[in-house]
């Protein structure tokens, strides 16, 4: 692995001691960002039915009339709502009517959950009125209305009694009925209230049933809430689950019934208040009508056992990594998320992947030595450069994930297009440095004079750059902040990626005006010429690291299709420099080949390989080795009772590979794993993957490198994102 | 005040909702396509039965109790007829009542026996499964639950006797019997068209 520089044991115990030094203060932040007139004809039973009509104004045609079935019953029983849960039958209301008359459906008030052992039913008890609305047609011209109904229902305690009952009314069609106005307002008024699907998701996953739902009435905020789905047989009414608030979002984890009989595409819900008081009717709901997002996993075994309390807290992680609420996000984990941004930030420069662009920076400082003003304008000028990129790439971030795209932080770097591209950047840079070429003699003279005679606009695109190389390294604190940032109104989330890339900015800045700081600096003179060659070489060997983040992604066909390119590109930039005809014919020849190439293998660059279920990978330690992560394999893994160990790493991540090499690679580290039987999994986010996305939101994060130790029971400890041998180690002891 | 809670709220990372710290069960349900779990139970002679000694047959489990008007509804004739038309190809047929004890749904072994002999019933077998861990693992949740195990001893079929929920005799005839179809496809080596459905009756009286 080319790493642009190696670094030494000392500097990696100056950096973990500095990481540690910050380390300190912020982790109680960071955890803040984690911060009638009826004829009963039945005998007396243990419910008891009577049919009740109210129609205020008549019976007339387009007048409202509704009629009833209330159910009276003995303590302790109960009846069924239109989905029974575990056991029990809804109750079936079948009318005779006048020609003309026509009743609809039920207007279900909100249920109860009546739990029994292991298992729970959902319905009413003590007196509920369960409310039909009549249409009359002009066609009807009599003067009374005459109702006949046949009611079906099961009364349960333990055991269960189907009961049922014949009812008649007659209703004026001129004059009122409005003796039972207030049992039907009470009943119409406990029925879930109609709300629009908007920014409420409902996501399947293996065993259970992700909710989220934005909008709830602000009175429930903090309550545990009910959840009353109104199709059969889908979850698992009475096993437990969880729940949780996340400002105005409301989340819950259902487990879905290993024996579904459903996999509907579309989702009718109830959520009310928990534990309503009294006897009835539930306190009354919402109901929501969602589309279900993804597929539905094919029935599968429950997972282990996670304890509540951690699923709770994982739930709410969960729902700070979704889609950004509209509402105002709590001010101080805004200030805990700002400030872990910006020291994220600033140790940003200390990640080996940004040091291609410290050494052009550096180079550009040793240029314009001598001349403040230039270089105050040039250090707000990167600054600048930086911000304004973390902002976009933020903006867009947070408009993908609004989009519903399963991106996470880095995503840049997931696109082979993205990595060809810089590979070029790479290559023309370090071939300039080289001086194989000047960029006056290539592009047209006024972006020439652009870059020669404004190093402003030099230094911001600089700024631009730098971002583009860092952005995948993800800091610690950074992946938390933006954990939360993803989560925050798009204006306070924006502020997080800004502050973030003030972070990163901060020492040219400081060095641009402080003379002190720059003073430190080298004076210009002709040794620039060799430093200025000297730097093209880190540049090229960014491009090898970014050719085998491209073959880590379109196969060795893509990277070579890429190197070609590339050395037609270079032939064409060199043949651009020359004067009179051989520029002419070497330029018009290789500009020919260029096209030929682009448009013969050029293809094989953008072409993702078929991702191959990764192989195990043995370790230099007998019997340890990484598997490749899936959430099947955690949860059995976590099932036999074994620690689980993920790395979550990509190709472009050069963090990941670095720890890859180091910590994760030490024969200590390695024979602690196997004494404590921890098994590895590495989860490989080089492509982009949903699973990984969603099981990096589940931490909490939303970038690489992140490294989770899982044991059963027991909640997941992350560990930062530079690992220390001690740090593992000290963490496997711990298990 | 309420700003030093969101604190303490937060510094826990979540509102974790006291009320639903408790336990979660560990156990994987048997799922269709998966292999069926085993089980060991004794007959209501008291003679041991374990379900992996039919491998190769086709194995029915019917969910028990004789208390619950669901099951009287089907034993008018209707499962008396399914356990003679399938015992007869076969198919081994085992009963299973997982009433724990205590309930007042509770039948001893002899009773439970004479209630399916009075009933001119025809199971291969009336199993008791007092502490409902055969039913937890197969988690059955009502009487009728019914569960197909085809000869290579993976679940075929699991959810209710037919399509039509009721408690009414007269709906037996218009409902499509789930078992009957489940039964004679694999009978004809064909696949099961309809591998789950929802299953309906009174909840089983599990010990608690």
């Amino acid at each position: 692995m080319p790493l642009p520089q190696p670094l030494s044991p000392t500097v990696r115990r100056l950096l973990a001691g500095l990481l540690f030094a910050v380390w300190l203060p912020l982790t109680a932040l960071a955890q803040g960002i984690l911060g009638g007139n009826t004829t009963p004809t039945a005998p007396p039973q243990m419910v008891r039915g009577e049919l009740l009509a109210h129609a205020p104004q008549g019976a007339t045609p387009g007048s409202k009339v509704w009629l009833g079935l209330q159910l009276t019953h003995t303590p302790d029983w109960h009846t069924y709502w239109k989905n029974s849960g575990d056991s029990g039958l809804p109750t079936e209301l079948q009318w005779t009517l006048p020609p003309g008359v026509t009743a609809g459906a039920i207007a279900w008030p909100t249920p109860r959950k009546f739990p029994l052992g292991t298992l729970a039913n959902y319905g009413y008890n003590g007196t509920v009125l369960l409310p039909v609305p009549l249409t009359i047609d002009p066609s009807f011209t009599g003067t009374h209305l005459d109702v006949q109904l046949s009611a079906a229902w099961l009364a349960c305690r333990k055991e269960c009694i189907p009961e049922e009952g014949q009812y008649t009314l007659r209703i004026p069609v001129q004059g009122s009925t409005a003796l039972n106005g207030a049992a039907f307002d009470a009943a119409l008024a406990a029925a879930p209230r109609p709300q629009t699907a908007d920014g409420s998701a409902l996501q399947p996953e293996p065993g259970f049933l992700k909710v989220a739902l934005v909008g709830l009435p602000a009175a429930w905020r903090g309550q545990a809430l009910e959840f009353f789905p109104e199709t059969t047989g889908l979850i698992e009414p009475g096993s437990p689950w969880t729940q949780a608030w996340d400002g105005e979002r409301w989340t819950a984890r259902v487990p879905l019934s290993p024996q579904r009989s459903d996999s509907p595409a579309q989702l009718a819900l109830v959520v009310a208040p928990a534990n309503p008081p009294g006897e009835g009717a539930g306190t009354a709901g919402v109901r929501l009508d969602l589309p279900v997002q993804g597929t539905w996993p094919a029935a599968a075994p429950l997972p282990a056992a996670v304890p509540d309390a951690l699923q709770a807290a994982l739930d709410a992680n969960a729902a700070r990594a979704a889609t950004p609420p509209s509402a105002p996000g709590v001010p101080v984990s805004l200030w805990a998320a700002l400030l872990g941004a910006f020291i994220g930030g600033l140790i940003l420069n200390l990640m080996p992947c940004v040091f291609p662009v410290l050494a052009i920076k550096v180079l550009a400082f040793a240029r314009h030595a001598g001349d403040k003003t230039a270089h105050r304008a040039n250090g707000l000028a990167y600054t600048a450069g930086v911000v304004l990129s973390f902002l976009a790439l933020g903006g867009l971030l947070l408009g993908l994930r609004a989009a519903g795209e399963q991106l996470g932080w880095g995503f840049q770097l997931q696109s082979p297009g993205v990595v060809a591209a810089l590979a070029v950047l790479f290559t023309l840079i370090g071939l300039n440095l080289a001086g194989l070429f000047e960029f006056g003699s290539v592009l047209p003279s006024s972006v020439a004079s652009l870059q020669a005679k404004s190093p402003t606009a030099d230094a911001f695109l600089t700024g631009v750059l730098a971002t583009a190389i860092a952005s995948p390294c993800t800091a610690p604190f950074m992946g938390a902040s933006l954990g939360l940032a993803i989560g925050l109104p798009v204006i306070q989330a924006l502020a997080v990626f800004g502050v973030l890339g003030l972070g990163m900015a901060l020492p040219y800045l400081a060095a641009s005006w402080w003379p002190a700081i720059a003073r430190a600096l080298p004076r210009p003179g002709a040794w620039m010429v060799t430093f200025r060659q000297l730097m093209a070489f880190p540049m090229f060997a960014t491009v090898v690291w970014l050719l085998w983040v491209l073959g880590q992604q379109s196969g060795i066909d893509g990277a070579a299709a890429l190197l070609m390119l590339l050395v037609v590109l270079a032939l064409l930039v060199w043949a651009l420099g020359l004067r009179g005809k051989g520029r002419t014919v070497l330029a018009g020849l290789s500009l020919a080949g260029l096209l030929w190439l682009g448009w013969t293998v050029g293809p094989n660059v953008t072409r993702m390989q078929d991702a191959s279920p990764g192989a195990e990978v043995a370790t230099a330690v007998q019997g340890v080795s990484w598997q490749p992560w899936s959430p099947e394999r955690q949860a059995a893994l976590l099932a036999e009772g074994r620690p689980v160990f993920v790395d979550f790493t990509a190709a472009w991540c050069v963090t990941c590979q670095y720890n890859k090499r180091s910590t994760l690679a030490d024969a200590e580290v390695l024979a602690d794993m196997a004494a404590k039987n921890v098994a590895l999994l590495r989860a490989d986010w080089t492509r982009r993957d949903p699973l990984v996305t969603q099981a990096l939101a589940s931490l909490g994060r939303n970038g690489v490198p992140v490294y989770a130790i899982h044991k059963n029971g027991q909640p997941p400890r992350v560990l930062t994102e530079v690992l220390t041998v001690g740090e593992v180690r000290t963490a496997i002891k711990g298990l | 005040m309420l700003h030093r809670r969101h604190l303490l709220a937060m510094s826990t990372g979540a509102l974790v909702l006291p009320s639903l710290l408790v336990p979660r069960p560990a156990h994987a349900a048997a799922s269709v396509g998966q292999p069926a779990p085993d089980f060991t139970l004794n007959d209501t002679a008291g003679k041991p039965l374990k379900l992996s000694q039919f491998k190769g047959k086709l194995v029915v489990l019917e969910w028990n109790n004789p208390g619950c008007p669901f099951v009287r509804k089907h034993y008018e004739g209707n499962m008396q007829g399914l356990q003679k038309e399938f015992t007869g190809q076969g198919v081994v047929w085992l009963a299973i009542n997982s009433t724990e004890d205590a309930s007042s749904d509770y039948q001893t072994p002899p009773q439970l026996a004479r209630w399916m002999r009075d009933k001119g019933a025809s199971p291969s077998a009336t199993l008791m499964d007092e502490d409902g861990q055969v039913g937890a693992l197969y988690a059955a949740r009502v009487t009728p639950h019914m569960y197909i195990v085809n000869a290579k001893g993976l679940l075929a079929y699991a959810g209710g006797i037919d399509s039509i929920p009721s408690a009414r005799v007269a709906d037996i005839d218009k409902a499509t019997n789930f078992v009957r179809q489940g039964l004679g496809e694999l009978l004809a080596g064909k696949p099961v068209s309809t591998p789950t459905s929802q299953a309906y009756g009174c909840s089983i009286k599990y010990k608690t």
